[in-house]
């Protein structure tokens, strides 16, 4: 906890992080936090507790507006991110960048690309694979059983809490869409290492009309993960009803102590992704260095920090095969990060166990260095780190089969080739735990509206609401 | 051992070990890690590699060791899977790469289980102890007989001075705590039974089994096979089955020693433990109507560790103090870490953890990157030493600490370096912010810790 002392010397070089409580703005700096990763100190205002919580007693103020509308707004807000001249957003990249690891140009790439999930069709088409009829958004639907009983169906507003995660500024952009077309009153928990982009976003939409529904529907905050004084209060049923929460560890378990009936979680778990390769790579030089290649675009998605990202690639081939995959992928991660000109060392606890294997030569071998420029190791069996920051694990396996058991409950995305074996492997995958096979070199985008963390999320979303109408006569 | 760095551990029973002030140490511990190097790089791998990495040939300034100081994950770089698998010449060549000798490894790698293993090699004279760490993976951490002989000495004269006990073959040492049943502990062990035990009494033997380096590793190798998916419901249900056994056995452990302890009342006690267990053992005692007026007011304490998780009323170490008639003299703190074979033993007038002359302290910024220049006043950063009294491993490392150093002298007159009793580790600071769609399966793995 912070002295007095301490925040009266931290406010003056902290950068300022206001907050956005259901359509107004709120700035001050009354206490000083420091950013997850890079050490900075931001200012905020102190939490107004009762501005941000939407009484039962009034219907969630988009209720009754139609999701048309809301899309069309939210279309509108995507052309000002994009806006060169939108100050918000310049703003907040620049705040951003003293706070998050990321380097500064892939942040605004991400704040710009982010942008391109406002569109029409796209946010159309989610609405619509989240949905068997979207019109329950609207409105009561009618229906009748085979018994002849009568009822309405709606997907009523809900009363969410997004805790967002701090790795990827785009997931701002894309929790906002989604909480507006769900029509929710949505409390946004901002993380430390951004708590800039949400509020710049609401900003965005506020100065396209700052009475809208949707902007009086929002409210995006900081507070410190775990910290009861905010949580404990907050985190119950009578104030909302559903809690969107991404990590694990630590972050999870302090929301799931406050679970309860009308209080439910709605997680996106951590997740670690992956790549098989089968032997056809090394059919020709061609087909070594395309796979490479494609390999190496998978591990550098967001620069390793997202879950789409691949950790591991299982490699069908004998050490001499693979070990030229291995040299090829490196050379290809080391000319993407030096292309992005991020070169963060490895964290300590990394280095340390990468220089163990370094070491241990006749078991492991390792191309590159431990200085954040692209690290290679292959071995015979997956390494027990995390591998981050521009590491890839290349795993030795006799078959692709093999490879299979080491797919888990945490494993999100295996990047695939050649495709045409895809159909073989995609059961079994599944069964071990795996939400997504793609095509090798093409971790990162997906096909508009299909499932993310293994469900259909704007459908959890909503507060299902029936409205029995008795037996037709 | 060299001549330059005998000197410095020369002093460990100098009644000024802790008054000299580090200006006038400063050349002769520089050219004492030096001459270590100098023997050390061409033995310990991990050093050498080190040293090749960082271009470093000599050691001339402060400067020069930071970049050879071996983090303390250093000692748990070896894959699980090495446990798991019982591949014990794996484990073997990994210990050689930080060992300062050689280990033979075909001489101690045909064993059935990893208390086999630590067995043989005591037998060949590598005493390798295991940090019971809370986060899963366990240190490994290899040392000689010098080593053995060295904690010997040292933690009896450490102590001596902080709790001003003469050792006189007065007292009976209550152990609270069960503990972790390794070279480095029974070494201590033993030398503070000599040093402090009455030997009219036997030696007070905490009930609990004694947690071995097999049964830390149990744990280990369960909670991998539970993240592979290969771990089967039936050997989850049979660890949880042992946990809740052993666990009975300190329940009880806690009303057999609060027993034992008032009865041996009237002699001079040595109670020692960490907080959750002496606190435990406390309100036993009181619960049975016993506290400070029926104890010795000679007795001593000395608690290791802080609070390990524990929650305790806030009062919890007045009730033990009180309770054991504790006097603030004989209250025995010292700051030390797995890592290191010499300790910090805390003044009184002061309170403050002293630093003596073989223990090199260097604080680095947060990232354990950088040597902070030292400063006139007090400053804080991350704790590494360099113990030059270690001889089968290298002496030095990076802590996970925060640390507020004072190279001025100490308000209880000792000259010489001295760390506030405030000390924290980094990992439980940063808290739990940290939240991202990536991660590993380590979040799904459930109460197996």
């Amino acid at each position: 906890m912070n002295s007095v002392v301490d925040i009266k010397k931290n406010a003056a070089t902290a950068v300022s992080a206001p907050f956005f409580a259901r359509g107004e703005l709120v700035e001050g700096s009354d206490a000083v936090h420091r950013s997850r990763d890079l050490g900075v100190n931001f200012a905020t205002p102190k939490i107004n507790l009762d501005r941000i919580v939407h009484p039962r007693t009034e219907v969630p103020p988009l209720l009754n507006v139609p999701l048309a509308e809301i899309i069309d707004f939210l279309v509108e807000t995507g052309q000002r991110l994009i806006d060169p001249n939108n100050a918000l957003v310049q703003d907040c990249v620049e705040r951003m960048s003293s706070t998050h690891i990321l380097p500064r140009a892939v942040l605004e790439n991400q704040v710009k690309g982010a942008a391109a999930y406002l569109d029409k069709r796209l946010l159309n088409t989610v609405v619509e694979r989240n949905f068997p009829d979207p019109k329950a958004l609207d409105q009561w639907i009618p229906q009748q059983d085979y018994t002849g009983r009568r009822s309405f169906v709606r997907a009523f507003a809900p009363r969410l809490i997004h805790v967002l995660p701090g790795n990827s500024p785009g997931v701002a952009v894309k929790s906002i869409a989604q909480g507006a077309m769900v029509k929710a009153v949505n409390l946004f928990k901002m993380s430390s290492s951004d708590p800039f982009t949400t509020v710049a976003i609401l900003r965005t939409m506020a100065a396209i009309d700052p009475n809208h529904a949707i902007v009086k529907s929002m409210s995006a905050v900081y507070w410190r993960g775990g910290d009861s004084a905010v949580e404990q209060v907050l985190y119950r049923p009578q104030y909302f009803d559903k809690i969107v929460a991404w990590g694990g560890g630590d972050a999870i378990n302090n929301v799931v102590k406050y679970l309860g009936p009308g209080f439910q979680l709605v997680s996106f778990d951590p997740k670690t992704s992956i790549s098989m390769v089968g032997r056809e790579a090394f059919a020709s030089e061609d087909t070594l260095k395309a796979a490479a290649d494609l390999a190496s675009a998978d591990v550098m998605v967001l620069n390793q920090e997202a879950c789409v990202a691949s950790r591991f690639i299982y490699v069908e081939g004998d050490h001499e095969k693979v070990d030229r995959f291995c040299q090829v992928l490196h050379k290809r991660i080391v000319e993407r990060a030096a292309a992005s000109g991020d070169s963060r060392p490895l964290e300590m606890d990394l280095r340390e166990q990468i220089e163990t294997m370094m070491m241990m030569d006749d078991e492991y071998r390792v191309w590159g260095k431990t200085d954040g420029r692209g690290c290679v190791i292959r071995s015979d069996e997956p390494v027990e780190f995390h591998p981050i920051n521009k590491t890839a694990n290349v795993v030795s396996v006799p078959s692709l089969d093999e490879a299979v058991k080491y797919v888990n409950v945490a494993t999100q995305t295996v990047g695939f080739y050649p495709f045409n074996r895809m159909a073989d492997y995609r059961d079994r995958l599944a069964s071990g735990g795996a939400q997504r096979i793609v095509h090798l070199g093409e971790a990162g985008p997906s096909t508009i509206g299909n499932p993310h963390d293994a469900m259909y999320p704007l459908h959890r979303f909503v507060h299902w609401m029936a409205h029995e109408d008795g037996c037709v006569p | 051992m060299g001549e330059l760095v005998s000197r410095l551990t020369g002093l460990v029973e100098a009644g000024n070990r802790y008054d000299i002030p580090s200006v006038e140490l400063r050349e002769a511990q520089i050219a004492a890690i030096n001459e270590r190097f100098q023997e050390r790089k061409g033995q310990i791998k991990l050093v050498s590699h080190r040293a090749a990495e960082a271009g470093i040939n000599e050691v001339r300034s402060l400067e020069d060791v930071v970049k050879l100081l071996l983090p303390h994950t250093a000692y748990k770089s070896y894959p699980e899977s090495f446990l798991a698998q019982k591949r014990w010449d794996r484990l073997s060549k990994w210990l050689d790469t930080v060992s300062t000798h050689r280990v033979p490894v075909a001489k101690v790698s045909d064993v059935a289980e990893v208390d086999d293993w630590i067995e043989k090699l005591s037998a060949n004279g590598f005493f390798v102890s295991c940090s019971s760490g809370t986060t899963g993976k366990s240190a490994m951490l290899v040392a000689s007989q010098k080593d053995m002989d060295w904690c010997k000495k040292e933690a009896v004269v450490a102590y001596s001075w902080g709790s001003g006990v003469k050792p006189a073959r007065d007292r009976r040492i209550f152990g609270m705590a069960p503990i972790a049943h390794v070279p480095r502990n029974l070494a201590t062990g033993e030398a503070y039974t000599r040093a402090l035990q009455d030997p009219k009494y036997e030696r007070f033997v905490y009930p609990v089994p004694p947690i071995t380096v097999g049964g830390l590793t149990q744990m280990v190798v369960l909670r991998k096979s539970i993240a592979d998916g290969t771990a089967k419901p039936g050997e989850i249900a049979a660890y949880e089955e042992i946990s809740a056994a052993r666990q009975k056995a300190v329940d009880e452990a806690v009303g057999i020693t609060a027993r034992a302890v008032v009865e041996a009342r009237r002699s001079i006690l040595h109670v020692s433990g960490l907080w959750a267990g002496l606190y435990n053992v406390a309100k036993a005692v009181r619960d049975l109507g016993y506290s400070a007026k029926d104890f010795n007011p000679e007795n001593s304490i000395y608690v290791g560790g802080g609070l390990k998780r524990a929650k305790l009323p806030d009062n919890y170490r007045e009730f033990v103090y009180e309770t054991f008639n504790i006097q603030p003299e004989r209250n025995y703190q010292n700051y030390s870490m797995q890592e290191l074979h010499s300790g910090m033993p805390r003044c009184h007038a002061g309170s403050r953890y002293h630093v003596p002359p073989w223990v090199v302290p260097l604080i680095l910024d947060k990232s354990g990157d950088e040597l902070l220049p030292i400063a006139k006043e007090e400053y804080e950063g991350r704790a590494a030493f360099f113990d030059l009294s270690l001889d089968g491993r290298w002496g030095g490392v990076i802590s996970g600490d925060k640390i507020s150093i004072d190279f001025s002298p100490c308000a209880c007159g000792s000259k010489g370096p001295s760390i506030r009793d405030n000390i924290v580790r980094y990992a439980d600071l940063e808290g739990d912010d940290k939240i991202g769609c990536a991660g590993t399966v380590d979040a799904y793995v459930r109460g197996v810790a």
